[in-house]
């Protein structure tokens, strides 16, 4: 990643709203340009702080109306939900990055690359397979679940205890049902939900997951085409949920497919 | 002339509780209704009120991919299956949820100068007629066109 610039990655749309406006208008920003984060700014546009899908949540836990304006006690100051890139001018942003694009940029390093397991099947030594990742080394094996009875309440606790973007659905027999993420939580709020409706009303089905054996780079494309930011994994059987594989990991990995590029970065240190 | 001149008094609307499925259906009602593509419409409440507009545009920006451009570099794909199963995932999205709530408006006796003005200077193709509270009609672009450069026809 050396010599690789912030701007290569970012986005340069930067969704910002001031900061005397609604929770409903903030939600309907978050959900129309699927961000993490709005940039909040006051009466001369300067950056006073930043909204993200987890103060939404938080506000829907606290009860508060969704009409009300946006206050100092939901704005997080100096919590990094995402980046927001500067520009020239102090006030002035004109960009985002977060893990996703992180993620994107090294995966079309990966498919340039001759050593990258994205075009495997153009190796021409086939003992490189050995340095390609695969999901289990990435992934987390920590995975909050909650029964599909359950409550929203109940699901919003395990999201903001444990931290996971996602709560995993199951059933009484503890099959995985769906998936409940921060945007389906901030929906549910926007569409006047109470916090005592069962998860089974607004989770998401199918379970998006891959094996825990898959390619790391089989498993990253497999999050952009469909579009999600995690996969939940399995050992063999797609029922026996092991592990949870977010696009912030595979950011951790700082590799898009194999151990070529961490192998160069330990030789290159000084 | 004015506003009330020139404006489409019927005017197909949405609710800010629809799908986004049912919005889509919508549109094409209208356009065939219309005997004209209507790009953009206008969500009322059940006061009536105007609450906000839902344009084709809104709908694409929302549907497309966060990472697109990672799309344009696969060549074997199967884009058309995949683009299916992630619109099975905007079942739970409302109109509400993505239509733009800052709405510009006109008034019926606003003058079609003063229209011309403002779509040229906000890149607006529609603009709803409020009378007071309630929508009476919308002014679209070709309604000002065809207004304006009616010598030539």
């Amino acid at each position: 990643m050396e010599g690789l610039l912030v701007e290569e990655a970012m986005r340069r749309k930067v969704i910002q709203l001031s900061h005397d406006v609604s929770l409903d208008k903030c939600i309907n920003q978050l959900i129309k340009f699927k961000v993490n984060a709005l940039l909040i700014t006051d009466e001369t546009r300067c950056p006073v702080g930043a909204v993200s899908k987890t103060d939404i949540v938080g506000a829907f836990y606290g009860g508060l109306p969704i009409v009300e304006s946006l206050s100092m006690d939901i704005m997080r100051k100096d919590g990094v939900h995402q980046l927001f890139v500067q520009g020239a001018e102090p006030c002035a942003m004109v960009g985002t990055l977060s893990y996703s694009d992180v993620v994107a940029l090294l995966y079309r390093y990966c498919r340039a690359c001759p050593k990258g397991a994205v075009r495997r099947s153009e190796l021409t030594d086939r003992s490189d397979e050995t340095q390609l990742l695969i999901v289990r080394d990435a992934m987390s094996t920590s995975v909050i679940s909650c029964r599909q009875e359950d409550s929203l309440a109940r699901v919003i606790e395990g999201l903001t205890a444990h931290r996971p973007g996602a709560v995993l659905i199951q059933d009484a027999k503890g099959l995985p049902v769906g998936v409940i993420s921060k945007t389906d939580i901030i929906l549910a709020y926007h569409h006047g939900s109470s916090l005592e409706v069962e998860a089974r009303s607004i989770l998401q089905t199918p379970v998006a997951s891959c094996d825990e054996n898959s390619l790391l780079s089989d498993a990253i494309r497999h999050m952009f085409l469909k579009d999600v930011q995690r996969l939940f994994t399995y050992a063999g059987d797609p029922s026996h949920i092991v592990g949870v594989l977010s696009l912030s990991d595979a950011a951790h990995i700082r590799s898009g497919s194999c151990r070529a590029c961490i192998t160069s970065r330990i030789i290159a240190a000084p | 002339m004015y506003a009330r001149d020139i404006m489409s008094p019927r005017f197909h609307t949405l609710s800010p509780a629809n799908s986004i499925a049912e919005a889509v259906k919508m549109f094409h009602i209208a356009s065939v209704e219309e005997q004209k593509r209507i790009f953009g419409l206008m969500v009322i409440d059940e006061k009536d009120q105007l609450v906000g507009m839902l344009s084709m545009y809104d709908i694409i920006v929302f549907i497309q991919p966060k990472h697109i451009h990672v799309w344009s570099e696969i060549e074997d794909l199967e884009a058309q299956a995949i683009f299916g199963e992630l619109l099975d995932r905007v079942k739970s999205v409302r109109v509400s949820d993505i239509m733009t709530t800052s709405v510009v408006t006109v008034k019926p006796q606003t003058h079609v100068m003063a229209i011309a003005d403002l779509m040229i200077k906000r890149h607006i193709r529609r603009l709803p007629v409020v009378d007071g509270k309630n929508v009476s009609g919308v002014v679209y672009i070709s309604d000002l066109f065809y207004h304006l450069l009616e010598k030539f026809l």
